[in-house]
């Protein structure tokens, strides 16, 4: 075999040792154990039509031309994706380090303790932020995590409303549209029926048993749902907020409102949009739902010699244990992104994530002003992160588009006259005024340059965050990055990865992940 | 996997316009192809973003294709005992009805039991749901058979691509006559388990299935007769989708049949070597075992009240993981070495789990007694093991260094075996209280 194929690298068993092992194994060839294992009806009996095979030198040419395909617009579409700064300490300590990406579930818990740590971090800053108190190491995707809200109100109905196959869920009509969606999907087998709605009109009967309602919404405002949640609670109805886990640094968490559910996704801390995923997404509930709740949980126990030990807890509720009747179908979840987005907050802390929000807040509504300075209608008022945008008859969402799109920059765009902006992390003063020109050259007019923020919050008093939260030492120790460095380094040398030695988990398949 | 920290893979919007992103589409579109190729199916959807929610996906199609002949009433799965709990938890949140199938002896599907079971339930069966190589680590000889005999009654044949690595190349699920199948990119098509996620469950179709794949409300993606999305983003993970498009551009047909059949001769030399101690539970008409096989230690508790999980736990003081415990036969491990691992690697392995052979024979003639040996005790941390005081029977080397190799590449486990029962009746998640909670213990 050539070296400088890939398959030599991939391959364990060097030409020099498969003799032996044939020998051991009783075989005359390779060809022959195969010969002699498969079955003959289905043998595919052609080589598979594929490329030639590129040496790893060769591919790494191959795919930065298909890399430079891509074209790297400055991203303003929010709707649950937003551009973010991996903090480089996390990029090459965890996410392009093998320790951590090559590992398996932590199943066996004595060698496992350090993403066991790190997960647990997770749904720590989980349940600071959203304020409930449990919450699970992370779920696919926001859609789907809100799809298991929804199932897991439909199995706690009360007997009652079991009996009398109470079915509708409510969703507010400034939820996703993805998410929308996805809940239409699993509803469909169970008959539930998902009714799309304004929250502050409709009226909700006793054929609810559930609902759910986005904060911010889609509409970039901060809705205060308390009136909502107490009337659905009322008629026991339950209630789910999927929240912008990065605006709970600043806002009012759902928990201290009395909700059921948070969910929500975690790319923003510190996770690339990576054209869709992988994200972890975050799930927390009320002391209630404990034994309901889906996914992996990571609980403290004790071990043999009575000290603190980490390990899944309450396995009893899972698939590989419970099998039809498990609160869920999660196996893999996403741990390594979960464990990014830990990191993420561990290292900003407190302070460092109010920071990350606010300047976000301040220039979405530095914005919105300069903006309406142009003669823009800025309909959205009380905001976070979004602006809405209504436009005058003599601009078009198609020709700002263009304008928009000659300078790298994506928008969200709907109907005609209607354009959303969602600012982020990396998100400049500089940048701020490329989106002004592009606001002002589209109604031919001037702009005053964005100079600094405005300092003022732009929404009511009554949605900031005043309670306290992050109050444990993990959120004060690591703020610099040499403890940064030092902390992942050691968790990570309490896990057994592929490289510390094989990993043979029978159908697992934990190959090479190679580095190419 | 490099060119997963470039800003052209990193930083893209899942809802950017199309025209921006036509390196992305690139990539999708031929791995796509490549894996209909390697599968033998003809379409694909990416939207899973896990193995799980690959079935879930499959299970959704199989529906509206039923749905779409107005038999809405086939509602029941068959599902072989051996199967993965997802299987059995996809088909209940998909509203159907399990009905669980048996194993022969040999630890094949009863073909008698499907049949009857089938049979039975003609009317409202969905489909079956199949691992190939069976979960025993068999390739089964009658497989056709069950899936047209599945398909004589109308419904339609479900794979679980948990075990695709033992197929790549040489066999495929379009070969053996499924209609769906996943794949789990993070298993055959080397995108690493990251410590449990990130997943990728695309999932493949025959033809006649094509019109059926879930579509998504921001992007043209899926079937005409598809149903709404099963996932946020209309491409899953597509970022992650560059590791298994590298794997199969730097394989190549060859390289990709040879890493299967290499996957399969490192089980068979494991099973050689470890048959000489332990049993292999399964076995093929010739004595081989597909890519993994299974071990089984439940003689060892009579022998020495030594279960399966003491043998896991003692491989951690040898540097390893374990092999998968308990699944899918109660009382043993399922090895499933790979093709990647080299002779000395195997080699190692083999040695440990010759030692710990050893070790169980020493407690079974009472050297050691039952509820104090280096298995009931294992792990040993570093602490223990340094501990002033050391009351256990067998020496501190022995716990710790049983073989002359460890001492070279030692892993120290973090804690002892931990009390999961102790945890569970007093749930604590959030780690602010674990000072207080030391306090308490």
């Amino acid at each position: 075999m050539s070296q400088e194929k890939f398959l030599y690298r991939h391959i364990g068993p060097s030409d020099s040792e498969v003799p032996a092992m044939l020998e051991t194994i009783g075989v005359e060839s390779v060809d022959d154990l195969i010969a002699k294992t498969l079955p003959e009806n289905i043998l595919l009996k052609r080589v598979l039509r594929l490329p030639k095979s590129q040496t790893e030198h060769e591919y790494l040419k191959h795919i930065w031309e298909i890399a430079q395909k891509n074209l790297v617009y400055k991203s303003y579409i929010g709707l649950g994706y937003y551009n973010t700064i991996t903090p480089s300490v996390i990029l090459r300590n965890i996410f392009e380090n093998p320790s951590w990406y090559t590992s398996y579930t932590p199943y066996q818990a004595e060698i496992s303790q350090g993403r066991l740590e790190a997960l647990l971090n997770f749904q720590t800053v989980v349940m600071e932020l959203t304020g409930m108190p449990i919450a699970n190491a992370s779920l696919l995707d926001e859609a789907t995590a809100a799809a298991e809200a929804m199932m897991m109100f439909y199995n706690s109905r009360t007997s009652a409303q079991a009996e009398n196959r109470v079915l509708k869920f409510f969703v507010d009509k400034n939820s996703w549209p993805q998410t929308i969606d996805v809940l239409r999907t699993r509803a469909l087998p169970f008959e539930i029926e998902v009714i799309v709605g304004d929250y502050k009109t409709y009226s909700l009967g006793n054929d609810f048993f559930g609902a759910l309602v986005q904060y911010p919404g889609a509409d970039g405002i901060i809705h205060d749902y308390s009136g909502f949640i107490q009337k659905a609670h009322e008629k026991e109805i339950q209630v789910a907020v999927a929240a912008d886990i990065l605006s709970l640094t600043i806002l009012v968490p759902p928990g201290n409102i009395g909700v059921d559910a948070v969910l929500g996704s975690t790319q923003r801390f510190g996770i690339p949009m990576g054209y869709g995923g992988p994200h972890a997404a975050y799930f927390a509930v009320t002391e209630k739902y404990k034994r309901a709740i889906p996914g992996r949980i990571i609980g403290v126990t004790k071990d043999v010699h009575g000290l603190p030990a980490l390990r899944l807890a309450i396995q009893t509720r899972e698939q590989h244990i419970k099998r039809e009747r498990a609160t869920s179908n999660i196996c893999t979840a996403q741990a390594l992104l979960a464990i990014m987005a830990g990191m993420y907050a561990v290292y900003h802390g407190k302070t460092g994530l109010q920071h990350i929000a606010l300047h976000i807040h301040r220039s979405a509504s530095t914005l919105a002003h300069k903006i309406e300075a142009l003669g823009y209608e800025v309909v959205s008022k009380n905001i976070f992160d979004t602006i809405e945008i209504r436009l005058p008859h003599e601009v078009t969402s198609d020709e700002l588009q263009r304008i928009a799109e000659e300078r790298m920059i994506n928008l969200r765009y709907e109907a005609k006259n209607t354009v959303f902006i969602s600012v982020d992390e990396t998100t400049t003063i500089d940048d701020l005024n490329v989106l002004l020109d592009l606001f002002a050259v589209a109604i031919f007019k001037k702009y005053q340059p964005i100079e600094s923020l405005e300092h003022s919050l732009s929404f009511d008093n009554m949605h900031l965050r005043d309670d306290d939260y992050f109050t444990q030492d993990i959120f004060k120790l690591y703020s610099c990055e040499t403890e940064m460095m030092r902390y992942i380094k050691k968790l990570e040398r309490r896990d057994i990865s592929l490289t510390q030695s094989m990993i043979s988990l029978g159908s697992c398949t934990m190959k090479l992940n190679a580095a190419t | 996997m490099l060119p997963l920290s470039w800003p052209e893979f990193q930083c893209i919007h899942p809802f950017a316009p199309l025209d921006q992103v036509e390196g992305y589409h690139q990539l999708l579109n031929r791995l796509g192809k490549w894996l209909c190729e390697i599968t033998g199916m003809s379409q694909i959807t990416f939207q899973p973003n896990s193995g799980a929610a690959g079935e879930y996906t499959g299970l959704y199609i199989i529906h509206k294709y039923h749905e779409s002949k107005n038999e809405h009433q086939r509602k029941i799965v068959l599902i072989p005992s051996s199967a993965h709990g997802t299987n059995p938890a996809s088909a209940a949140m998909a509203g159907l009805k399990v009905v669980v199938i048996n194993c022969d002896d040999n630890g094949n599907i009863d073909f008698n039991d499907l049949k009857e079971k089938a049979n039975q339930y003609k009317e409202e069966l969905s489909c079956l749901m199949l691992t190939y190589p069976s979960t025993h680590g068999v390739f089964e000889e009658q497989v056709k058979d069950i899936i047209d005999y599945v398909h004589s009654l109308g419904a339609q044949v479900y794979m679980d691509g948990a075990n695709m690595n033992a197929q790549v190349g040489l066999t495929s699920p379009g070969t053996i006559g499924v209609d769906v199948c996943h794949l789990n990119l993070h298993k055959t098509f080397a995108i690493p388990h990251g410590g449990g996620g990130p997943g990728s469950g695309p999932v493949c179709v025959a033809e006649h299935l094509v019109e059926f794949l879930p579509t998504h409300p921001l992007a043209a993606v899926g079937g005409q007769k598809g149903g709404t999305a099963v996932s946020a983003s209309p491409w899953g993970s597509a970022l992650i989708a560059e590791i298994s498009y590298a794997y199969i551009a730097m394989l190549g047909a060859e390289g990709l049949a040879e890493a299967t059949k290499y996957a399969i001769f490192n089980a068979n030399y494991m099973a050689a070597r470890l048959k000489k101690k332990f049993k292999i539970l399964y076995t093929g008409k010739n004595g081989f075992v597909a890519h993994e096989m299974i071990i089984d230690c439940r003689e060892f508790k009579k022998m020495a009240d030594v279960s399966e999980i003491d043998i896991a736990k003692r491989l951690m003081d040898y540097g390893f993981h374990a092999p998968t415990v308990s699944f899918p036969v109660h009382g043993t491990l399922m090895v499933e070495p790979t093709e990647s691992e080299s002779k000395q690697e195997l080699d190692r392995f083999i040695d440990a789990m010759f030692a710990i052979y050893e070790e169980i024979e020493e407690i079974a003639s009472d050297k050691y007694p039952k509820n104090d040996n280096v298995l009931k005790n294992a792990p040993h941390t570093a602490a223990h093991v340094a501990s002033d005081s050391w009351a256990h029977p067998y020496s501190r080397q022995k716990a710790a260094f049983p073989l002359s190799w460890i001492q070279e590449n030692k892993f120290w486990p973090a804690c002892g075996r931990t009390d999961d029962a102790f945890g569970d009746r007093n749930l604590v998640c959030s780690c602010s209280p674990i000072d207080e909670y030391r306090k308490s213990l």
